[in-house]
């Protein structure tokens, strides 16, 4: 196919639109034609490397060689992949009969964040940005190794955003970089904008309660994991991106925990497990304790537990889930509202009904308390995704509970721990105590 | 020796605790326990390290898998058909023990068909999991129990109500002639390494099984049955103790935690106990799903694509499990206990030459094809 007829598919494609800007140039004996889109590129920087040499170059020739001389020059295999280049921003330029391809991308996006989801003390507030180049510029520059690798595919039936899969070729996961292909080629049916929904098309599990991938928003996490082997996936436009394969004890490390001293650091590592701990447990242990098995505590507790409880007409199970049903509403509420009124809500929702409930005696006061250390352990799981299935599951156990005490919650917790070790990411166990310094020289296979 | 090894001895020493063990141990006091204790220990440690030895020395290959290679047919599938039975048994005794435990003490109220279901329903989808899943649940959840066993143990050894003349006097009986059913229940609590007829299938590479491992095993089988036997004995005196049905969670019931949330130490022991006879009864009930997945090939009865062959296994398990909750008192539970125990020592001491013969064959088939 010659340039002139991919040209001419290309504009036929755009027929409905005016935004495609075709020119033929001619001066002298020199000849091109240009075909872009206005609102993508970036029109100084087309004026002062396509348009001026133009008219100063004399020969064809040597405005040729200038082309290809250009950093932002690409070949034009084929008329789709020209099609594509227009697309994301390129300047098409025929001369000689030749097609090339100028970048000449226009973004405003390219600002690089601070964090706000993953925030810290420590360590550096650097984010990912929206632009998928930026991102990949940020993680190359801090993560120097020639065996980094970074594949692009285009996904999506509507949208086709870029997505790259970015791997330390020497330490990877093959089998995981072998599933992650073969699902991402399966993928292609879906409008894709962020990179959340993406790992969501990659699980293909239609019910699965916990996370098969990470997503961050730090730098200083996707090189920390490119070096333990994961691989990651950027999705131009978003400024997350997801990492695998997973296990469970990713979810519950912050960078954090590298930037502080061994003790101090380990001090709040025990604070956050013992945090999910209680988040799960809790609730279970109140109704076991008040509905089934008031002996198990000691009966000072018990009677003050007992007391507070006087004249609550409900079951501890009713009770229980009442409190809890406000604190999630109030969590949802705070997250959709906008910031000036969030804190009316977090006001209104915590203090006004935490008295009020108790002095209305639909709640015990213990339960107030017993909701808020409920509340505040879940925000102590470091990553958002984890302690969403850990509310859902805390949900199961309450149910668990209310039915069969005490046993009931210690073997909904052990049918936890075996669902959990039972899931697989991307091939990896999910859930798993690791050896790390016996790894190489492992004694055992996987059967 | 790869750690999982020991879990799954210690989890079998562990959760034998609250099984028959115990009561039938303390029940022939007076009648040779105390020797027999020894001569129980001396021996379950010989089918230790014969049976590690065996599997070591074919890392990453099943009993049935030896077993195709080197018997004929109308040999090993009755064996290994009894061996299922056998694990399933051994699954369903504490399984039965630990429901009346529960109703006992815990939820008093609940129907007992429904302490069963509950239990059981937690368990058996567990038993269908890889073999490696199943030994990865094993360490998380006896990581976490780990400290408060240690905490018990200290426990019960610092407490001002174990009178060490008790079990002195209980010692002095040692001279008797030992008993055989107390030969045998303590054959049964060194018998965790029996799992290896389908956990070797997880040591794939040969495992380094010298002295020092030996000696790690023995010890930890001497104390597991000392513990076993001195410390009720130590609470109760030897007079009074057959009174009790449970003896060890009367033991733990003599214990109190002055300051703490819970007052009796019997709770935390109760919960403890939960998990150890839940991992317990998965490891017998995987080694069964197993060996009745060779012997019946269940993944290949199938109905309209759905594998029923799964289904009829946790329809039987559930069903026999139940029937024998529902059917069986305490005392039928003790006196059956026992048989089992005198059939588990018998059938794993004859099977030692068994384990020899394929040895043999194995040797002269690896020659041969060299």
């Amino acid at each position: 196919m010659s340039s002139k007829e991919i040209l001419s598919w290309i504009m036929n494609q755009f027929n409905d639109t005016v935004e495609l800007t075709y020119k033929p140039l001619e001066l002298d004996n020199k000849k091109i034609t240009v075909l872009y889109i206005k609102s993508l590129i970036d029109q100084e920087l087309f004026q002062k490397y396509i348009l001026q040499p133009f008219f100063e170059i004399d020969s064809e020739e040597k405005l040729q060689v200038y082309l290809m001389a250009l950093p932002q020059f690409q070949e034009v295999p084929s008329k789709e992949e020209g099609l594509l280049y227009v697309m994301e921003g390129n300047v098409l330029v025929e001369i000689q009969e030749n097609l090339y391809a100028i970048d000449f991308k226009l973004s405003k996006n390219s600002d690089v964040n601070s964090t706000s989801v993953e925030t810290t003390i420590h360590g550096s507030e650097l984010a990912l940005s929206d632009n998928l180049m930026t991102n990949i510029n940020i993680i190359r520059s801090f993560y120097h190794e020639p065996s980094l690798t970074i594949e692009y595919f285009l996904k999506g039936e509507v949208n086709k955003p870029k997505v790259a899969v970015i791997y330390d070729q020497e330490k990877v996961k093959t089998t995981a970089l072998e599933m992650i292909k073969e699902k991402l080629k399966e993928i292609d049916k879906q409008v894709i904008t962020e990179s959340p929904q993406f790992s969501n098309f990659l699980n293909q599990k239609r019910f699965s309660l916990f996370p098969q991938m990470l997503l961050t928003e730090r730098p200083d996490r996707i090189v920390y994991n490119l070096a333990g082997g994961k691989i990651v996936l950027l999705v131009d436009g978003s400024p997350q991106c997801m990492m695998a394969p997973v296990v469970f004890f990713d979810f519950m490390t912050t960078m954090e925990d590298n930037y502080h001293t061994f003790v101090i650091s380990n001090y709040l590592k025990l604070l956050r497990y013992l945090g999910i701990f209680v988040c799960l447990l809790l609730p279970g242990i109140y109704i076991g304790a008040a509905s089934f098995s008031p002996e198990v505590f000691r009966t000072e507790f018990m009677l003050t537990i007992a007391g507070s409880r006087m004249g609550v007409p409900f079951t501890s199970f009713v009770e229980v889930l009442f409190m809890l049903f406000f604190m999630e509403l109030l969590l949802e509420a705070s997250i959709r509202l906008p910031k000036a009124i969030s804190a009316t809500a977090a006001t209104v929702g915590g203090l006004i009904l935490g008295t009020a409930v108790t002095e209305a005696a639909l709640a015990s006061s213990i339960m107030v308390i017993i909701v808020s250390a409920v509340a505040i352990s879940t925000f102590v799981i470091p990553v958002n995704e984890m302690a969403f299935a850990i509310r859902i599951v805390r949900l199961l156990l309450i149910v668990v509970a209310s039915i069969f005490g005490l046993a009931g919650l210690t073997l909904g917790f052990l049918c936890l721990v075996m669902y959990l070790v039972n899931q697989t990411s991307f091939g990896e166990p999910f859930l798993r105590v690791y050896n790390y310094r016996k790894e190489n020289k492992k004694s055992e296979g996987e059967a | 020796m790869s750690r999982f090894y020991y879990y799954l001895i210690l989890i079998n020493m562990i959760a034998n605790i609250i099984s028959a063990v115990p009561t039938i141990l303390l029940y022939y006091r007076e009648d040779g326990a105390v020797s027999a204790l020894i001569v129980g220990a001396m021996l379950g440690l010989v089918i230790v390290v014969i049976y590690t030895k065996f599997f070591n020395a074919f890392p990453g290959m099943t009993f049935p898998e030896l077993l195709v290679k080197t018997m004929p047919k109308w040999f090993y599938y009755p064996l290994l058909c009894f061996m299922a039975i056998m694990w399933f048994v051994a699954g369903a005794s504490t399984l039965i023990t630990y429901t009346f435990l529960l109703i006992r003490y815990l939820t008093p109220d609940i129907p007992i068909m429904l302490i069963g279901l509950t239990l059981i329903a937690s368990i058996i989808f567990g038993c269908f999991m890889k073999t490696d899943r199943v030994l990865y649940t094993i360490e998380i959840i006896f990581l976490i129990n780990f400290p408060i066993i240690i905490f018990i143990i200290i426990k019960a050894y610092t407490s001002k109500s174990l009178d060490w003349d008790f079990i002195k006097a209980a010692m002095l009986h040692v001279v008797e002639m030992p008993n055989m059913n107390v030969i045998t229940a303590c054959i049964f609590l060194s018998l965790g390494v029996v799992n290896l007829v389908i956990f070797n299938r997880f040591f794939t590479q040969k495992q380094n099984f010298g002295l020092k491992q030996i000696i790690v095993v023995a010890f930890s089988s001497i104390a597991t049955i000392f513990t076993t036997y001195f410390i009720p004995m130590g609470f109760h005196g030897l007079k009074s103790i057959d009174e009790l049905v449970y003896p060890w969670v009367a033991t733990s019931d003599s214990m109190r935690m002055k300051f703490f949330l819970i007052e009796r130490l019997v709770y935390v022991f109760l919960l403890l106990n939960l998990s150890m006879a839940f991992l317990s009864i998965l490891i017998h009930w995987h080694v069964a799903v197993e060996l009745f997945k060779f012997v019946f090939r269940l993944e290949k009865i199938k109905y309209k694509d759905i594998p029923i062959g799964y289904l009829i296994i946790i329809l039987f398990f559930t069903a026999a499990s139940l029937f024998l909750i529902v059917t069986l008192t305490e005392y039928q539970l003790f006196q059956y206990s026992k048989y089992f125990f005198n059939l588990t020592a018998v059938n794993f001491v004859t099977m030692i030459f068994l384990l020899f013969y394929i040895a043999r064959r194995m040797k002269g088939a690896k020659d041969s094809k060299n």
